[in-house]
């Protein structure tokens, strides 16, 4: 029995070992799967959000490209004109932007530098040293963002060199609102959280384009600042892109964080603006959402799978443990009584006088007297309901502190612990008086055959400790009480002493 | 016995409270209702002026301004203001109570250029003359704006710390930085100048004398604008040769620390003229330049032109710099300057 009991503790700590072991497999397996999928998001987030900033950059350049190549063409009309006075030249581009509000102020720069435009436009040139400017024109420069006088707002000024019909070489000037590069480019397919700025290579100057607040439109900063909260992580990632910029790159991308959003930010080259870049930066994260439901859904499915998994497994570890129970009562135990059979019993006894420390106990062998004539008289089935009542009996009285087996027919051993012989002696008293009580038949009848039985014991340590020494013992003990008459007991070496 | 105890508890208690109480918690208090400038008279316009900070003598010099123009231009003018220059709520909630006590014309310098220009929107969409002075919010809805213009200015001040490092004769290949602190974040006034700084001194200086990327904002606080011009120059006391407040409240942390520490070998150049900054600029030790804004005609004018505009005057140009003058010790004694330093 304690060996059973050993062999299926090692069963149970094997099988929990396993299961752990599945389920950290799982777990592993399922962090593997979360964090591919993790990253295949922010590479698919990256590259799209990348290129969807690069699409804008492209737009918002191309949109400055249109503005220069306009001015282009207002230069080459006024260099085919048939005018030779440069006033005269001046008068039909003022009108021109008078009619056209995008266009803030047009005008013209000769040869000697003399400035055609309304006094007022004459002051911003000489404030912000426009005509050094304009005499970086080839065939186009773009002034840094300035406030303009006249309107209060952000503008810019192109200059683009023109042939006076003189044949003098000169400029031409147009002053946009910064606002209109937002007006050509933006959309609101952009989306609300896509930023726009101009920056500057060399001073990390920033002026809003475009952003979710329209407020913010014309609003001077420095990359130093606004960009001073990135996360420390990312300001490598972020350096090693600014230097691209300052290195002269057309283009590079970077994806940081600020907190928990993440960012991807692309800058892009202006052409004729010397050391500007357009800077369009959206969160990363704007276009996973439909990603990170399906990877929910994901995370569900597997971890639904694998509660089932585990309550297969132990369900299947169930049913197997109640089958490997009956096998084992089969191989162990009497069919008939429940018992154990003799191997079992040899095996669970000797295991006990090998193992425990303080011994003390009785090795008993017991015959039901007579019991062929119950067999003839009552039948096999009421000698087998006898034999089931005998057990029961020994069971009632040794219980868990005895091994019970039936050796065959109506031999019984038992197998005693821890009950010294005085107690062993009462037990086996009140087996007598419980055995008499057995009615073999169906029905109690005044003639019925008395069950009684013999009993020869061994009393160990006293008389041995090896179980084959004990049996022998007991077997001449029991032989001894046969010899005697039968229905009575007696130790190894006691005299018999018959039941009343 | 009780009351001792209790008074010991009390003491006790105040201690701790004494002892978590750091500067940074410290809440302003909010803005105070509008109050008379002028005499009040029936019949006269009414003028709103609305400025950053009531506690600092150069705000007072912007009251004071349009105090004049409504004695000279016979109006009304009333006035209030945050105590702080962060608190754009209050100035918010001063243009609402400018807006129901029937105000004709408010002047007003914005404490955030962004979120007080929805507001603005809607004062001026009631038919309410704006006039911004010393900054402006980004919007369309205003009339006119006198201003410095800071781009410049922050050009200047870069343009200054070059001729001042010349003068000293730092060599061009001596490596040398310059450290910079703002008041805030938000404020375009103070963007701008950092900008016209960086512009001008990326432009113009020799490759060896740099900016300390490290740029720190006080977010107005005086104490912090101390404790951050100490930092930086700790941090950078070996290369630092000069430093720059883009305002008042950081050009004075930065003087008050080298005027304390006794570092006659860093420049300092900033705006305004408050008291730390008059003291270096007297002293003949210290090398410092300041900005000096004409705060005073910026709501002088902007009183006079509110009075035009009320009765049908048009604006040729909505943003009139106002300039700065660069003070130190070569030009304090200017008849310009000292006429301007007179009005502060």
């Amino acid at each position: 029995m304690k060996t059973a009991r050993k062999k299926k503790e090692k069963d149970n700590s094997s099988f929990v070992t396993s299961l752990m072991m599945y389920l950290f497999i799982y777990l592993i397996g399922m962090a593997l799967v979360i964090t591919v999928f993790n990253s295949l998001i922010k590479k698919h987030d990256k590259q799209l959000t990348g290129e969807i900033c690069g699409l804008v950059t492209e737009k918002m350049n191309n949109s400055i490209r249109y503005m220069t190549l306009s001015a282009e063409d207002v230069s080459a009309v006024l260099s085919a004109q048939d005018i030779r006075s440069s006033e005269s030249l001046y008068d039909p581009l003022k009108k021109c932007a008078d009619r056209k509000p995008e266009i803030l102020s047009m005008g013209l720069i000769d040869s000697s530098g003399s400035i055609y435009a309304s006094e007022s436009e004459k002051r911003e040139f000489e404030k912000w040293d426009m005509l050094k400017l304009a005499k970086q024109a080839d065939p186009i420069s773009i002034s840094p963002p300035y406030r303009f006088s006249k309107t209060g707002e952000t503008v810019f000024t192109m200059f683009v060199d023109m042939t006076f019909p003189d044949g003098s070489d000169g400029y031409l000037f147009m002053t946009y609102p910064l606002a209109e590069i937002q007006n050509m480019a933006y959309s609101d397919s952009i989306g609300s959280k896509t930023d726009i700025w101009l920056m500057n290579a060399d001073s990390d100057n920033i002026i809003q384009c475009a952003g979710s607040n329209s407020y913010l439109i014309g609003s001077w900063n420095n990359a130093l600042l606004t960009f001073g909260d990135i996360n420390d992580r990312d300001i490598s990632r972020y350096d090693k892109w600014k230097s691209k910029m300052a290195n002269g790159e057309r283009s590079a991308a970077v994806v940081y964080g600020i907190g928990n959003v993440r960012y991807t930010q692309v800058f892009s080259k202006i052409d004729y603006m010397h050391g500007w870049y357009l800077v369009v930066r959206m969160p990363s994260s704007s276009l996973s959402k439909t990603m990170l439901g399906f990877r929910t859904t994901v995370l569900i499915f597997i971890v639904v799978m694998m509660a089932a998994t585990t309550l297969l497994f132990v369900l299947v570890r169930k049913r197997s443990l109640r089958e490997r129970a009956v096998l084992e009562s089969l191989s162990t135990h009497d069919p008939l009584t429940g018992a154990l059979n003799r191997l079992a019993f040899d095996r669970e006894a000797e295991e006990h006088l090998k193992t425990t420390q303080r011994k003390q106990g009785a090795l008993l062998f017991i015959d039901v007297d007579h019991f062929k004539q119950v067999n003839d008289r009552y039948g096999h089935a009421a000698g087998d309901k006898v034999l089931k009542e005998f057990t029961n009996a020994l069971n009632e009285l040794f219980g868990e502190k005895a091994y019970i087996a039936r050796y065959g027919g109506d031999e019984f051993t038992v197998f005693v612990k821890g009950l010294n012989k005085e107690t062993v002696s009462i037990r086996i008293g009140q087996l007598s008086k419980m055995a008499s009580a057995i009615i073999p038949g169906e029905k109690k009848s005044p003639d019925d055959l008395k069950i009684t039985f013999s009993c020869g014991g061994a009393f160990f340590p006293d008389d041995g400790i090896e179980l084959k020494v004990l049996e022998r013992s007991a077997d001449t003990a029991l032989y001894r009480v046969k010899e005697n008459g039968r229905n009575g007991y007696a130790w190894n070496n006691e005299k018999v002493i018959n039941h009343s | 016995m009780k009351n001792r105890i209790l008074c010991v508890t009390a003491a006790l208690a105040l201690l701790l409270t004494g002892c978590t109480f750091k500067k940074n918690d410290y809440k302003a208090p909010e803005a105070p209702p509008f109050a008379a400038l002028t005499e009040i008279k029936e019949g006269r316009k009414n003028i709103y002026l609305i400025v950053k900070n009531l506690d600092s003598s150069y705000w007072q010099v912007v009251i004071n301004g349009a105090k004049q123009g409504g004695i000279d231009f016979d109006c009304n003018v009333y006035y209030s203001g945050s105590y702080t220059e962060n608190d754009w709520k209050s100035q918010e909630r001063l243009l609402d109570e400018a807006r129901s006590a029937g105000a004709d014309a408010v002047i007003m310098a914005p404490n955030d250029s962004v979120m007080l220009a929805g507001k603005v929107d809607e004062v001026y969409s009631d038919g309410i003359k704006m006039i911004f002075v010393d900054t402006i919010a980004n919007t369309k809805s205003y009339d006119i704006c006198y201003m410095t213009d800071n781009l410049i200015a922050g050009q200047k001040a870069a343009e200054e710390m070059l001729t001042r490092f010349r003068e000293r004769g730092i060599p061009e290949t001596e490596e040398a930085e310059v450290a910079i602190q703002v008041g805030a974040r938000s404020s375009q006034t103070i963007s701008e100048r950092l900008a016209g700084f960086l512009q001008y001194w990326t432009e113009n200086a020799p490759p060896d004398w740099t900016v300390v990327k490290d740029i720190r904002c006080n977010e107005s606080d005086a104490e912090v604008a101390v404790d951050i011009a100490e930092d930086l120059i700790e941090d950078h006391r070996e290369k630092i040769k000069g430093v720059f407040g883009t305002n008042n409240g950081s050009t004075a942390g930065f003087a008050k620390v080298v005027m304390k520490k006794g570092l006659t070998d860093i420049t300092v150049v900033g705006f305004d003229y408050s008291e730390e900054m008059a003291k270096l600029i007297a002293s003949e030790e210290y090398d410092a330049s300041t900005m000096l804004q004409r705060q005073y005609q910026m709501s002088y004018i902007g009183v006079e032109k509110a009075m035009k505009l009320l009765n049908g005057d048009t604006v040729e140009e909505k943003f009139v710099d106002t300039g700065v003058m660069v003070v130190n010790e070569d030009t304090i004694n200017d008849p310009e300057v000292q006429e301007l330093l007179k009005q502060s």
